[in-house]
């Protein structure tokens, strides 16, 4: 018995005179997972209910309030206008995770580019809100400090972020996978050697038992659990990123205290 | 440019496809942008909306509130003002009314005083015109027994015996008269 642990499929390539496209299941899964989500969100909010909310209407609610209010407890009431982005983050992992335990799609968080992808983009803002709210000297200077000394090291941690945070969500997920994977393979092993005296033809038509089980049980923990926690820690990672790339406007608070003073 | 379908090609398991990249960042923005504009904005406008209207709500009933208060305040003020003027208003009337009553009482007495007065007075009158008529009667008396006492001749024991006569006629007609 032979276990293949592999990249993402590829289904077709487009070739032009100077790259290659490869189409892969990541893709599709990607796809669908944005399709399914957006249709979803339309149904869902198609219908509101000011005075008498019900339904999906009132987890749908919660689910928004709690964002809103994690992002405001994280971040600051300042950055309230990343919570968007925030929450897509967050549906996007959860659901390219998930998706994985239906069988029909590989997990798109299990291949490193889509959490690179993310965790760049998170970096992208960041970059753009610091040499926004401190200039590109300012921003340029923050790889200086304390002391001059420290520039490589500044270098290198800006860098290992979102490295670091894409492995993180990388890891876990496709870890998941090949222990899962690892365990179905030992399980039908097991299940092999249990019926081995039997009579090879009948043997081998004997389902192996022991995979309906203990794989649901691990998969509840690296899938579900652990595809929430880990989309729980990228955004959380995101928001501590770009809250401290957008600190609260000291100054101006400060400023407007004291013009209060004087008035 | 070319196309080129795979049935058993896989990507290395650690590995970066820049055009997987490419899609997911897509995916990230369309996605961000669709349920910003389907998901995101519309519920939290909504629930801000709500907050919004049950604040008002509580500052309109916070509002009433205090309004009804300061009223029953002025109400039980007003009450309180009017009770005492009813109070007064009675206070006075009875004093009113006492005050008559003495005044009628007083009257009635001198009323009464000046009738008794009168009363007396023609009693006295009355009196007076009596003795006078006994008087009278008495001299008229005097005056027929003088002249009896003049038709007559008149000795020491007649006379004695006119006189006792005559007195004891008036017993009896005193008497009688009683």
């Amino acid at each position: 018995m032979d276990i293949s642990i592999s990249g993402p499929k590829v289904y077709f390539a487009i070739h032009t005179p100077w790259f290659s496209i490869n189409i892969t299941q990541t893709t599709f899964t990607l796809l669908f997972v944005s399709l399914a989500v957006i249709i979803t969100a339309y149904f869902l909010t198609r219908k509101l209910d000011k005075r008498k909310p019900k339904g999906l209407q009132i987890v749908v609610e919660k689910a928004v309030g709690m964002l809103y209010n994690l992002v405001e407890s994280t971040m600051g009431k300042h950055n309230i206008r990343f919570a968007p982005y925030i929450g897509t983050l967050f549906i996007s992992s959860v659901c390219c995770t998930l998706i994985g335990m239906t069988g029909l799609f590989r997990s798109a968080t299990a291949d490193l580019s889509v959490t690179l992808a993310w965790a760049l983009a998170t970096t992208a803002i960041v970059w753009y809100s610091k040499i926004k709210n401190f200039g590109l000297k300012g921003f340029l200077k923050g790889f200086t400090e304390p002391v001059v000394v420290m520039t490589p090291m500044n270098i290198v941690s800006e860098i290992a972020q979102p490295l670091s945070m894409a492995f993180r969500h990388f890891g876990n997920v496709a870890g998941g996978s090949v222990l899962t994977t690892l365990i179905y393979a030992a399980l039908s092993l097991l299940s092999h050697a249990v019926f081995s005296w039997l009579p090879e033809a009948i043997a081998a038509c004997m389902p192996p038992i022991f995979t309906a089980g203990l794989p649901a049980v691990m998969s509840i923990y690296f899938d579900l659990f652990s595809g929430f926690v880990q989309a729980f820690v990228f955004s959380l990672l995101t928001m501590i990123y770009i809250g401290e790339a957008n600190p609260p406007p000291l100054e101006e608070k400060n400023e407007s205290k004291k013009e209060e003073k004087s008035n | 440019m070319g196309f080129e379908v795979f049935l058993d090609k896989f990507e290395s398991f650690v590995g970066v496809n820049f055009w997987t990249m490419i899609f997911a960042w897509c995916n990230l923005i369309i996605l961000y942008f669709v349920l910003r504009k389907l998901l995101f904005k519309p519920v939290k406008k909504m629930i801000d909306s709500r907050q919004e209207e049950i604040d008002g709500m509580y500052y309109a009933a916070q509002k009433d509130k205090d309004d009804a208060e300061v009223m029953k305040k002025e109400y039980t003020e007003k009450l309180k003002v009017a009770n005492e003027e009813s109070e007064q208003i009675l206070k006075n009337a009875q004093r009113k009314a006492q005050l008559r009553e003495e005044e009628i009482l007083k009257e009635a007495n001198v009323k009464a005083a000046r009738t008794l007065e009168r009363a007396r007075e023609e009693v006295e009158l009355e009196k007076k015109r009596a003795v006078n008529e006994v008087k009278d009667s008495v001299s008229d008396l005097a005056i027929s027994i003088a002249s009896k006492v003049i038709e007559r001749d008149i000795n020491r024991e007649e006379h004695e015996k006119l006189i006792d006569e005559f007195i004891s006629s008036m017993g009896e007609e005193n008497d009688t008269e009683k």
